[in-house]
């Protein structure tokens, strides 16, 4: 029994509101629905950015596409009053995530920046992960992935290239943020300012729909947007605690 | 009235025989290779000698090295780099010939990698430099080395040791060292 | 062991042997790999190992001209990102710009000179020598010129601009031939005409839509292929939310949703080529409630007397309320913009629909003023003339070829076997010319026909300039530079064109060594055109801080005077009723190619990220579609992945059905795009071209191509054919993941933020 009371104290202790308070950073996300077109800049961008495969159209016919970000989209109504809602999805970052529990290696965990985060080679493939996340972003190779050369030139050499049986995911561009807190080091400074880290997505998004920042930091934009009275969690309901959050849609009719 | 095995281990006397015979061919072939092609002391493409250079004539090894301090990875000299100093220095030495015929047909050298970490590590030597650690720390005491061995395993474990042993920052969160 | 005989010793020693082999073996694989480190000779002194360096220049993957900055490491492209400094695309990008690094490590680039050895279109090609071809096309170009036959060559290259474009000038002027032609499938040849008739302008001017409040788009996809989409995007996300308590509103108007019908608040269909008549609907609503009162308000009232309410609705198949709802919300709303594109302007009657556009943008008084349409200054360089080619030109050069008039044809970076419609010859044209010569970087449909291929850097192993069209209403000039070193022995177009001329002894009207020089001569005139900085005292500095900065310029844009149309403009004001080729009883339904998201006109599909990004409305890859209004596919009978024939007067091609909810009934929509034959192993044998059905239908007034003029009629033929997406459920079923808020929450905040998060902190260093 004593092992169960300890996973539930740790539990509770991690559940516990203002847990990740004491730590350095909280890296969070908002995306404003009202901005973003579903141009999918954003989905380049990170293939660009992650050395995300190319899996050729039999994989995609069977469900193994790799990209990080997708966009989702939800037609409402019918013709001629019909409209279709994007929304980006990708790796929710949660503070209480699913995942993170039912890994039996611990290769998905939480670290002390509120990223949730995978390590490849600690992965065994359970893909137990997967299963759990609702937003259903984990990504699993199938395959050791090839690029015809001379592309492999173009993969960046600050990312790690996964191998065939481990999982992955949306990291924030966790290289980014490493080199800002280095750049941050060089320059003798304690913390990342804000507006020195973006993940590629935010970069490129050309309608700016996209905000990446600390959370702890209260003049920080992302800090500002979360203050938007649009701003929720999808699938809040799910109490999973996410480090993305969707600013609402306008709709005239709504 | 028993069932005895000697007879059965007298037919196989010659196959047991065979198997340790083998074995033992087994541990002095492994062994020899060990110690007569070791893959931790490689042979260089020129036998460059850090005994002489950082050790006998004290050159720093950021001299040579230079990325280290501010980028990721320390690099190696260019050959432009030797010849810096062996246009003038030891020219008819025949090591010395070979490099400056490297440098006259443009080449690079071809140096042998000793201390490589997997891909999915991020070490910046960098930000080591800057935390005044020494270079033999990791790479060991190069500068009595002719030939240099990797002495450091540079595995996991010796990366957290000294990341608890000196109270690096976050230095066991898994993020700081794996991309 | 004294009993051991001869044959089991024998034996041990064999065993020892195999075991001390497999131990040696097995201590071996133990071993790491031998790695190599193998430094530079002489250290390059833009990089450094294990730290990225980023060079600033411009993106060619379409006509937008945005600006960029390329991350290299260890002297390869890692990575490209919008040049925050430069005002088109403000340090954004779109997809297609992204995937620029795989137009560059193409596996399928064409590595070196090729000559053809088989027969035309075999693909029969014998490597050659820059040496041996450059000498001898220089030879045959200079026997033609001399002997005065210069004329006979004909030069047709995608759309280029900046000196690029005066360098092909200067060079064919000096051949004495004028079939220099530029031929993009895009090129908004219609939208030129109509704002030279209406406003009397050759520029394009600057549709400013961060600052609008109501933009009405008539068929324009300005956030999908649209003119320059990252700038609208841009635009877009501001004019949404990025002031205090204003949200700027906007309507599209379309047959089909597009990726900016999506986004915007409000999407109406309008009959296919009826837009313009609903633009003169709303023009005379506004008109009789009072809402212009210029002092040819009677020129006016008479030129819209024929769009009353009833008859514009029962041409639009907008109701007549919708209309007036409409015309009222534009007037009231200031400033507001109309803009005009796509399927609009590329049907029968596509110039006076966009003259009817800009007319809307007349009558509420949105010309020339913030939020409205600010007219540009000429580009700060390049060719005046435009040498667009439109259809008819196109048909021309055919005409041409096929009169044997053309001795010659150099193609560069255009892919017109592909993008014209085979109903226009163009590919049997090409048969007649006795030589054809291809500066194309990959083995497109028309580099297959080339007798000599050299083939040219991509953008990004090349020095050129660029002036962004539409500009951003002051004046853009910008430099791209080569960041990486070429990856094989290809040259840049501007030097292979500087090469010929030398070695056709014009070194006197070609006196720079190459493209870099060129440019640097140039720029000494742009720079003595700027107002003189202390802080830049003479030309290497400026040149140094322009390629360093990857852009130069104004910042400010400088307002417009009033504006006031001819009045021979006013009376010319009417709509005619769209005309279609294919009669509707036989072919039913109007077919609507758009240009698809990631591919573009079909120049993206040899990259792989672009064929498997899906596609943005759909969440198709790898593949061809036919979308159809879901009442249609129960009339037909069909249902998604169903094959059926898509049949038009001059062609018909199959595909699979996928039932679209946001398309009227009558039309059925195509994504250009696929359907290549050749163009490498990316792009070959994925679904069909809908170019191929189209009737080489014209616009009167520019001979552009009316793409969207072609009727066709589907027959199921009884085949399938799964299509491959990257989607979940198409609904939400109250999931509530998209979550909706009424106008006025929230609205504004975060503007500030998001102007702070638009300084990225670069490192540039030039070379």
């Amino acid at each position: 029994m004593s092992l169960i009371d300890d996973f539930l104290a740790r539990w509770r202790e991690y559940r516990a509101p203002g847990y990740y308070e004491e730590f350095d950073y909280h890296w969070t996300m908002t995306v404003d629905l009202d901005r973003c077109t579903g141009c999918e800049a954003c989905v380049t961008a990170c293939q660009a950015e992650n050395n995300t495969p190319i899996v050729g159209e039999e994989a995609i016919a069977r469900g193994r596409h790799m990209q990080w970000m997708r966009i989702e989209r939800y037609w409402e109504g019918e013709y001629p009053d019909v409209k279709l809602r994007a929304i980006p999805m990708f790796c929710q970052h949660c503070d209480a995530a699913p995942c993170e529990t039912v890994c039996p290696v611990s290769a998905t965990y939480h670290n002390q920046d509120g990223l949730n985060a995978q390590i490849y080679n600690r992965c065994i493939g359970t893909r137990s992960c997967a299963v759990y996340c609702p937003y259903e972003v984990r990504y699993f190779n199938y395959n050791n992935h090839h690029w015809d050369a001379p592309l492999e030139q173009q993969l960046n050499p600050d990312v790690s290239v996964r191998e065939k049986g481990v999982m992955e995911k949306c990291t924030f561009c966790i290289q980014r943020i490493r080199q800002a807190k280095d750049a941050a080091k060089d320059d003798g400074r304690r913390r990342v300012q804000d507006g020195e880290v973006q993940p590629a997505c935010v970069q490129t998004c050309p309608t700016e729909a996209l905000v990446f920042g600390d959370r702890k930091d209260p003049e920080s934009g992302v800090s500002q947007m979360l203050g938007n009275e649009r701003a929720y969690t999808v699938l809040e309901e799910l109490n999973t605690d996410p480090s993305v959050v969707y600013l609402k849609k306008v709709e005239a009719d709504a | 009235m028993g069932v005895s095995i000697v007879p059965t281990l007298r037919v196989l006397k010659p196959a047991a025989m065979m198997v340790a015979v083998g074995f033992v061919g087994l541990l002095i072939g492994y062994f020899a290779n060990a110690a007569f092609f070791p893959g931790t002391t490689p042979v260089q493409p020129i036998e460059f000698s850090h005994a002489v250079h950082a050790g006998d004539y004290e050159i720093p090894c950021l001299y040579c090295h230079t990325e280290a301090r501010r980028s990721p990875s320390a690099g190696v000299p260019s050959v432009n780099k030797c010849m810096g100093c062996h246009a003038i220095v030891a020219t008819d030495s025949p090591l010395i010939r070979e490099v400056a015929r490297y440098y006259e047909n443009n080449e690079p050298i071809p140096w042998v990698k000793i201390h490589d970490l997997p891909d999915f590590v991020h070490f910046p030597h960098k930000r080591h430099v800057a935390a005044g650690l020494e270079c033999q720390e990791c790479h060991g005491p190069v500068e009595t080395m002719d030939r240099v061995t990797r002495m450091a395993p540079n595995e996991m474990g010796q990366c957290l040791t000294c990341h608890r042993d000196s109270e690096v920052e976050h230095g066991i969160d898994c993020l700081t060292c794996h991309k | 062991m004294p009993n051991v005989d001869r044959r089991h010793f024998l034996k041990l020693v064999g065993a020892g042997g195999v075991g001390a082999g497999a131990g040696f073996m097995l201590s071996e694989s133990r071993k790491h790999p031998v790695e190599h480190l193998v430094p530079y000779p002489v250290p390059p002194e833009e990089f450094s190992p294990g730290i990225a360096t980023w060079y600033n220049s411009v993106c060619s993957m379409c006509s937008a001209g945005c600006g960029i900055s390329v991350r290299t490491r260890e002297g390869r492209a890692k990575k490209i990102e919008g040049n925050p400094a430069h005002p088109v695309s403000q340090g954004r990008l779109c997809a297609l710009g992204q995937s620029g690094l795989q137009a560059l490590y193409n596996p399928d680039r064409i590595a070196g000179p090729l000559v053809r050895a088989g027969r035309r279109g075999e693909l029969e090609f014998d490597p050659t020598t820059w040496e041996e071809s450059l000498a001898e096309l220089a030879n045959q170009l200079e026997l033609m010129r001399t002997a005065g036959r210069g004329g006979g060559v004909a030069l047709l290259s995608g759309g280029v601009r900046g000196h690029l474009a005066s360098l092909l000038e200067l060079f064919m002027g000096w051949l004495g031939s004028d079939r220099l032609l530029h031929y993009d499938f895009n090129h908004p040849a219609t939208l030129y005409a109509a704002n030279e008739r209406f406003f009397g302008e050759s520029e394009l001017p600057y549709y400013d839509i961060e600052n609008s409040r109501y933009v009405l788009s008539f068929g324009a996809d300005f956030i999908g292929h649209w003119l320059s989409p990252v700038h609208h995007g841009l635009g877009f996300g501001r004019s949404r939310q990025a002031r205090d308590g204003i949200r700027g509103r906007f309507v599209q108007i379309e047959p089909r949703m597009s990726l900016t019908g999506a986004a915007a608040d409000e999407w109406i269909a309008a009959s296919p080529g009826t837009e313009g008549i609903l633009a003169l609907g709303i023009a005379r609503r506004i008109v009789d409630q009072g809402g212009y009162q210029g002092e040819d308000l009677d020129a006016w009232q008479a030129a819209l007397d024929a769009y009353a309410p009833e008859s514009v609705a029962e041409q639009t198949g907008v109701a007549a309320d919708t209309v007036a709802r409409l015309a009222d919300s534009f007037a009231e709303t200031q400033p507001g913009l109309a803009i005009g594109g796509g399927a609009t302007g590329n049907h029968s009657n596509g110039v006076d629909a966009l003259v009817a556009v800009n007319a809307l943008n007349h009558l509420v008084g949105n010309i020339g003023v913030e939020g409205g349409v600010i007219f540009n200054p000429p580009p700060a360089f390049g060719p005046t003339a435009s040498r667009q080619a439109s259809l008819a030109r196109m048909l021309e050069l055919a005409e041409d070829a096929r009169a044997g008039r053309i001795e010659l044809l150099i193609v560069s970076n255009a892919n017109p076997v592909f993008n014209l419609p085979e109903a226009a010859g163009f590919a049997e044209a090409l048969a007649e010319i006795p030589q054809i010569v291809s500066l194309s970087s990959f083995l497109d449909e028309t580099t297959a026909q080339a007798d000599l291929i050299l083939p040219s850097n991509t953008y990004l192993e090349s020095w050129g300039d660029d002036t962004p069209a539409p500009g951003v209403g002051f004046r853009v000039g910008a430099v791209s530079q080569p960041v990486v070193e070429p990856l094989y022995d290809t040259r840049a177009t501007g030097d292979i064109v500087l090469e010929l001329a030398h070695r056709m002894g014009l070194d006197l009207a070609f006196p720079w060594p190459n493209m870099e020089e060129y440019l640097k001569y140039s720029w000494r005139e742009v720079w003595s055109s700027g107002t003189p900085d202390p802080a830049i005292p003479d030309f290497d500095t400026f040149w140094t801080s322009v390629v360093r900065a990857g852009v130069w310029g104004d910042d400010t844009r400088a307002p417009s005077g009033e504006f006031a149309p001819g009045a021979n403009v006013v009376e010319g004001i009417g709509v005619a009723a769209p005309e279609f080729a294919g009669a509707e009883g036989e072919y039913p339904f109007a077919l609507h190619p758009y240009l698809s998201n990631a591919l573009h006109d079909g120049r993206g599909a040899n990259l792989p990220w672009m064929q498997e990004l899906p596609d943005a409305l759909t969440g198709v890859v790898y593949g061809t579609w036919v979308e159809v209004n879901p009442v249609t596919a129960e009339q037909l009978g069909v249902q998604e992945g169903d094959v059926v024939a898509i049949e038009s007067p001059a062609g018909s091609i199959e595909a699979p059905v996928l039932v679209y909810p946001a398309i009227m009934p009558g039309v059925v929509a195509m994504p250009i795009g696929q359907g290549h034959e050749q163009y490498g192993r990316y792009a070959h044998e994925h679904g069909v071209n809908p170019i191929n059905v189209l009737a080489a239908q014209t616009e009167p007034d520019t001979g552009a191509l009316a793409w969207a003029a072609t009727r066709v009629r589907l027959v199921p033929t009884g085949g399938r054919e799964d299509l491959v997406k990257v989607s979940g459920e198409a609904r939400e079923l109250g999931r509530e993941i998209v979550q909706i808020a009424a106008v006025g929450a929230g609205a504004g905040a975060g503007g500030a933020a998001n102007a702070r998060l638009n300084s990225i902190p670069i490192t540039v260093v030039n070379t």
